[in-house]
């Protein structure tokens, strides 16, 4: 028999029970057939390794409600019907490049109200770790803070704190920012948490020493912010950005000791959005890194953070240290300050849910706990 | 609409993983995916019975569109020096790099090698491929193991630059 051909060697190793006995046979006796096989082997195990980015998990309902409108959006310009190509051998249509939704990489600002709402929810007890919202790091000095804060209208505290009321209006250079919630509440039942939430909130069942019981959730509602550009926004001019964020449950944990402090925070809350009026990422992202008083190193961080659009960046205050780590399997980031007595981790996990682990601990400590949750 | 409703609901995350495994952006894969379901919505009046295998083919074409379209934008991103990142870091930049660097092989790969490539990885069985490329299904082997040598030269000559 001659030997096996490339083709069917490759896909012995994908579907073994779909080529003939005879090929087995043949390999299990051919010596050069089993190394050319190992070879394809390795080339292919290769390739699915490249091929193996975190795969997140699609919000159905959301991507349906967003397919109605996206329906009535092109019925309303005039697409005509049967567009496409040929199943399979062709490019259909060519997608829009125009986003009708972004992430918080679409720019500073929107990442600064990022930061306000995660901060809303958090910020209270967890000032160093402004926003649980992404798992990419960007250094973030008090002078960048200082140039987000100027362009968006917001003070600096605010932009730590949260928004200064539920439901208000600022006015930047660029055009206006307004957000609309509920209060932030407290409740020390993890039904009602859970309740307010509609989602499970997963807490750790074994806590470090130190960490007392938990004292109560804070439950902080959805958020919804809009930027509203104005002329001076040049082309986008009129386009708006609407960031959804939470709702947000933060579980907090006394200390043992019996201190006021709380010593441990778990936060849990869905992966915010952001919606775009008409203006793609890259026009938003373009338009904000040029604003005057945006610190350059900062609007290179941001440029770099590039294909990243599905990963939010976590901020990181300037003195800590940050780390890449892995929890359930998801990528997540550890920072902690130069002490080592905070630390915080970060991480989205496989069903796009935000986790926030922090406290006055050692970062290895914080660690055991996120990965009890992961 | 509501027949197309489990339709999306049965093939988008599919959809959306084959598209990302292009464009190694999540959110961009679901833009992709949008478009796709659109199109199809479109070309299927009424019956989805053949629209399955068309929107995994689709959204690997329009995302390699995607991808070959923004080349421009990629090479000026390059040109921009990465600052100094400090060494915690250094695990995510890697990683950031590998992906990165898998677009853009798959930029210069022939179209037909790039899509057979996406399409295995990205979870689709030999007899979808050969459907979807309109080929016998024992010639899917070859295709892919051609595909995979290619991207081996391809990422070994990249690497050693």
């Amino acid at each position: 028999m001659k030997h096996i051909s490339e083709g069917v060697l490759r896909r012995l190793d994908d579907e073994p029970l779909a080529v003939p006995d005879r090929v087995t046979e043949h390999v299990a006796a051919c010596a050069r057939c089993q190394a050319r096989g190992a070879e394809i082997a390795d080339d292919a195990k290769r390739a699915a390794r490249l091929f193996a980015a975190p795969q997140l998990v699609p919000d159905l309902d959301a991507e349906w409600a967003r397919f109605g409108q996206q329906l009535r959006r092109s019925e309303a310009s005039g697409a005509g019907a049967g567009a496409g190509p040929g199943p399979g051998r062709v490019i259909v249509d060519r997608p829009r490049l125009r986003s009708p939704r972004v992430s918080l990489r679409a720019g500073l600002a929107i990442g600064a109200i990022g930061f306000v709402v995660v901060g809303a929810a958090a910020a209270a007890s967890l000032t160093t770790i402004f926003a649980p919202t992404q798992v990419a790091p960007v250094s973030l000095s008090r002078g960048d803070l200082q140039a987000i804060a100027s362009l968006t209208g917001l003070s600096d505290n605010q932009l730590l704190g949260g928004f200064p009321t539920p439901t208000g209006s600022t006015t930047a250079r660029f055009g206006t920012i307004t957000w609309h919630s509920s209060p932030a509440y407290q409740t020390t039942s993890l039904a009602q948490a859970t309740a307010a939430g509609r989602f499970r909130i997963p807490l750790p069942t074994k806590l470090p020493t130190g960490v007392g019981a938990v004292q109560q959730f804070i439950v902080q509602p959805r958020v919804h912010a809009t930027v509203t550009f104005n002329s001076t926004a040049g082309s986008l001019d009129g386009s708006s950005v609407t960031l959804v964020a939470g709702p947000a449950v933060l579980a907090v944990y006394t200390s043992a000791g019996g201190t006021d402090l709380p010593a441990l925070a778990v936060a849990t809350m869905p992966r915010p959005t952001a919606l775009s009026s008409g203006a793609s990422t890259g026009q938003i992202e373009a338009f904000l890194l040029r604003q005057p008083g945006v610190p350059p190193q900062l609007a290179e961080e941001v440029r770099l953070l590039g294909d990243l659009k599905t990963t939010l960046p976590v901020p990181v205050p300037s003195g800590a240290s940050v780390r890449s780590i892995r929890v359930g399997g998801s990528p997540g980031v550890l920072l902690a300050d130069s002490s080592n007595a905070l630390a915080g981790v970060v991480w989205e996990d496989a069903s796009g849910m935000l986790h926030l682990v922090a406290g006055l601990l050692d970062p290895q400590d914080v660690l055991n706990v996120a990965k009890q949750l992961g | 609409l509501a027949e197309f409703e489990a339709f999306f609901r049965g093939h988008y995350r599919a959809v959306v993983r084959l598209a990302q495994n292009v464009l190694g952006d999540f959110q961009l894969a679901q833009d992709v995916a949008q478009d796709v379901f659109v199109a199809a919505y479109r070309r299927f009046p009424g019956g989805y019975e053949q629209a399955g295998g068309w929107v995994r083919v689709a959204a690997v074409h329009t995302a390699l569109n995607v991808l070959r379209g923004e080349r421009r934008r990629d090479r000026r991103q390059l040109r921009v020096a990465p600052p100094s990142s400090p060494p915690s870091a250094e695990d995510a930049v890697i990683e950031r790099e590998a992906r990165a660097e898998v677009r853009r092989v798959l930029r210069r790969l022939p179209r037909r090698t790039a899509a057979v490539l996406v399409m295995r990885h990205g979870g689709m069985s030999y007899a979808e491929i050969a459907d979807a490329l309109g080929v016998k299904v024992g010639h899917v082997g070859t295709l892919l193991r051609r595909a995979e040598a290619a991207l081996r030269k391809e990422f070994d000559d990249e690497t050693h630059l």
